[in-house]
């Protein structure tokens, strides 16, 4: 496009005069960051980019259309829904739903005490947390029975714990496909692990502190990728979809992703290894929320962003390595219980934005899931919400459709400052280790809890049903109710398991364990002994709490 | 001077999901009350803290779909003390509108579901407080 800039600012004054004459509406004209919105946006807001250094071409740096050359045009993203409750095979009976409706990735969500590694005996009550918010994998037998017959050789699976469980559930895993005939080196995956989720998402019960919390994430990563273990599996995933949960902004989300990858990657060069040897397999996993182009220009500076960190400080050789690999999730924090059928809405809106924005796969929410866990009619209308934007909107035809709209090229430059200034804060807090030790991260948190609830209440922020075009009268919908018998089944799973395993040789692997804990070794491989011969989740990482100490959470209300 | 209202915070279980409880424990303060958010506590610890603390109020979340089962432990733990009526029990979390009887046949006096804006739970405590102290 040619453009006479003086001629355009001319005219522009004229328009703005012009504009201005006519009222506005009441309303904020910002973006949920933040960023005032301009009523317009014109090549006068763009005139400084340079198309090939800020925006380029996809599959070529600064990445920002895209990480591949052809992007939806050579396959449309991983439908991928996080998924699980009650029993294994109550899941497996899921997965194998959603597999016919469409679905072309499973991810695990584990229960809280499979996310924390605990064992559902070890004190009493706890049992009550069993199969509730997700699918109970307590040792290799639960794990057995939740990929049953599923075809896992050529299906990627996602497994969402913390890092004090990764390397348990991620072996457990890859002991299941090697009885399947299935070699760890050919598995593909994920292993969410993520750090900031464990610490600043959901504060975790009975954890290690977060340095040796690190330590267990990036043992994980070495074994994987390094020592080329399961060179295809991706060992991390920083999931900044959980801190954006709690009520953060898109800028202080990406800002949080790329600090916690550093903490990483620091990690694992101080161990004496190659940045080439490694950053190619990290991943993420972003959130779709409520400020539809503030949003994909997101994923737009996100892309760019990692490109510029890697190139600026580490320098990789492998090109693949600066590619921005990103699951979604819509943004659960986004539904209400209140008129939950406008939950599709959202959903479906959110989304548009994730595809849009180039996303390699997508978990959409149902519509019931600020109520309870998803019914089989919601799961099925989410993945359908997939389905639709891939066969019928057209929108997956052409490889980054917004690139050059004037608003959201302006709006993609100006985040990819706003979350660089944000992550040079983190840095200067002392990182992610030392920010979550200080508790300067969980203050950052808490003041986001507090703001949401102040622009909620004052109806600065409005929700639909909530604070404005409140229904008084509502038929709720019915709630999904988990198996009662949960417990009772795995804890005889458990009880069994003890009775029939080799208790001499889980003990002597134990010991192993702590030899290696307090020597600083890599957990990995003892602990894949130890899950193949049938140790639970918890007698493994209470190994971990017995060396290191329990962390004690500085968190203030 | 009229003492202020004291609410105790406490997550029960395993259930990290922390946005809530604290965004509720802000509200209070703000409206005037002084709180005490425990974290995890075990139910022993809970109503040991409750006692020395002297507080009015008890308020817990459940986000994990497990309230229910919290909810009775929780009242099990103050009776088993003798205290269940010494304090005004309070449950937030993500739960079904079909849930909210139950739990209060379970003995929780004040069920708040997703939604509920914070200036509903200070009323409620406000006046529940008011008739109790009434009823003295």
């Amino acid at each position: 496009m040619r453009e006479n800039y003086q001629k355009l600012e001319e005219e522009y004054s004229r328009w703005k005069g012009e504009s201005q004459q006519w009222p506005e509406r009441d309303g904020i004209f910002r973006t949920d960051s933040g960023i005032p919105i301009n009523q317009l946006y014109t090549p006068l807001d763009v005139k400084d980019l340079d198309y090939l250094e800020d925006i380029g071409f996809p599959g070529f740096p600064p990445y920002t259309r895209g990480i591949y050359p052809n992007m939806y045009r050579g396959k449309f993203w991983t439908i991928r829904m996080f998924s699980g409750f009650g029993t294994p095979e109550e899941t497996n009976q899921r997965w194998r739903l959603l597999y016919e409706e469409g679905e072309t990735g499973f991810s695990a969500a584990a229960d809280n005490l499979t996310t924390l590694a605990l064992d559902p005996d070890m004190f009493p009550g706890i049992e009550a947390e069993v199969g509730k918010e997700g699918v109970p994998i307590y040792s290799i037998r639960g794990m057995e029975a939740l990929v049953e017959g599923l075809p896992i050789d050529r299906i990627s699976v996602a497994l969402v714990v913390t890092p004090m469980a990764g390397p348990a559930i991620t072996t457990t895993y890859f002991n299941v496909a090697r009885k399947r005939g299935i070699a760890k080196e050919t598995l593909i995956g994920t292993t969410q692990g993520d750090l900031l989720t464990t610490c600043c998402a959901i504060i975790p019960w009975g954890a290690v502190d977060p340095q040796h919390m690190l330590k267990l994430a990036c043992d994980l990563i070495e074994y994987c990728i390094p020592m080329k273990e399961a060179p295809r599996w991706n060992p991390v995933n920083f999931t900044t979809y959980n801190y954006r949960e709690g009520g953060i902004d898109a800028v202080q989300e990406i800002a949080m992703g790329l600090a916690n990858a550093v903490a990483h990657i620091d990690e694992l060069l101080s161990r004496g290894w190659k940045i080439d040897d490694f950053v190619h397999r990290l991943a993420f996993h972003l959130s779709a929320h409520r400020d539809f182009f503030e949003e994909i220009a997101k994923y737009r500076a996100a892309r760019k962003l990692w490109y510029r960190l890697l190139r600026e400080r580490y320098r990789p050789e492998n090109p693949r390595a600066y590619q921005f690999r990103f699951h979604v999730q819509t943004a659960g924090s986004s539904l209400t219980a209140q008129q939950p059928m406008l939950n599709i809405i959202r959903t479906a809106y959110q989304a548009l934005e994730a595809v849009l924005g180039g996303c390699q796969s997508l978990h959409t929410n149902s519509y019931d899931e600020a109520i309870c866990l998803p019914s089989e009619e919601a799961v099925t209308l989410a993945v359908r919400t997939q389905e639709i934007l891939q066969e019928e909107t057209g929108v997956a035809n052409v490889i980054d459709p917004l690139a050059g709209s004037y608003y959201v090229e302006a709006l993609t430059k100006e985040l990819e400052e706003r979350i660089w200034d944000y992550f040079l804060k983190i840095e200067e807090a002392g990182g992610v280790a030392e920010a979550l030790s200080s508790g300067w991260l969980f203050g950052q948190m808490a003041e986001a809890f507090h703001k949401r609830r102040r622009d909620q209440e004052s109806g600065a922020e409005k929700v639909v049903g909530v604070n404005c075009y409140v229904k008084e009268e509502e038929e709720p919908p019915p709630a999904f109710r988990i198996n009662p018998r949960a417990a009772e089944i795995e804890l005889e799973r458990l009880e069994k398991l003890r009775r029939e395993r080799d208790n001499a040789r889980v003990r002597s692997l134990l010991d192993e364990l702590r030899r290696v804990c307090e020597q600083n070794q890599n957990v990995l491989p003892v602990v894949s002994q130890l899950t193949a011969a049938g140790a639970t989740l918890g007698e493994i990482t209470d190994v971990y709490r017995e060396i290191w100490g329990l962390w004690d959470l500085p968190i203030v209300a | 001077m009229d003492r202020k209202i004291r609410v105790l915070l406490f997550k029960p279980g395993l259930d990290g999901h922390w946005r809530g409880i604290i965004t509720v424990s802000k509200a209070l303060s703000e409206a005037g009350m002084e709180t005490i958010f425990a974290g995890f506590k075990n139910l022993e610890g809970m109503v040991e803290t409750a006692l020395q603390e002297d507080v009015d109020v008890i308020g817990f979340s459940v986000h994990s779909g497990a309230h229910l089962e919290w909810a009775r432990a929780v009242v099990e733990a103050l009776e088993k003390e003798g205290c269940r009526d010494d304090f005004l029990l309070l449950i937030g979390g993500v739960f079904p509108q079909e849930d909210h009887q139950p739990l209060k046949e379970i003995g929780i006096d004040g069920v708040f579901g997703p939604g509920t804006p914070t200036s509903a739970i200070v009323e409620f405590i406000h006046s529940e407080l008011a008739s109790r102290s009434h009823k003295k």
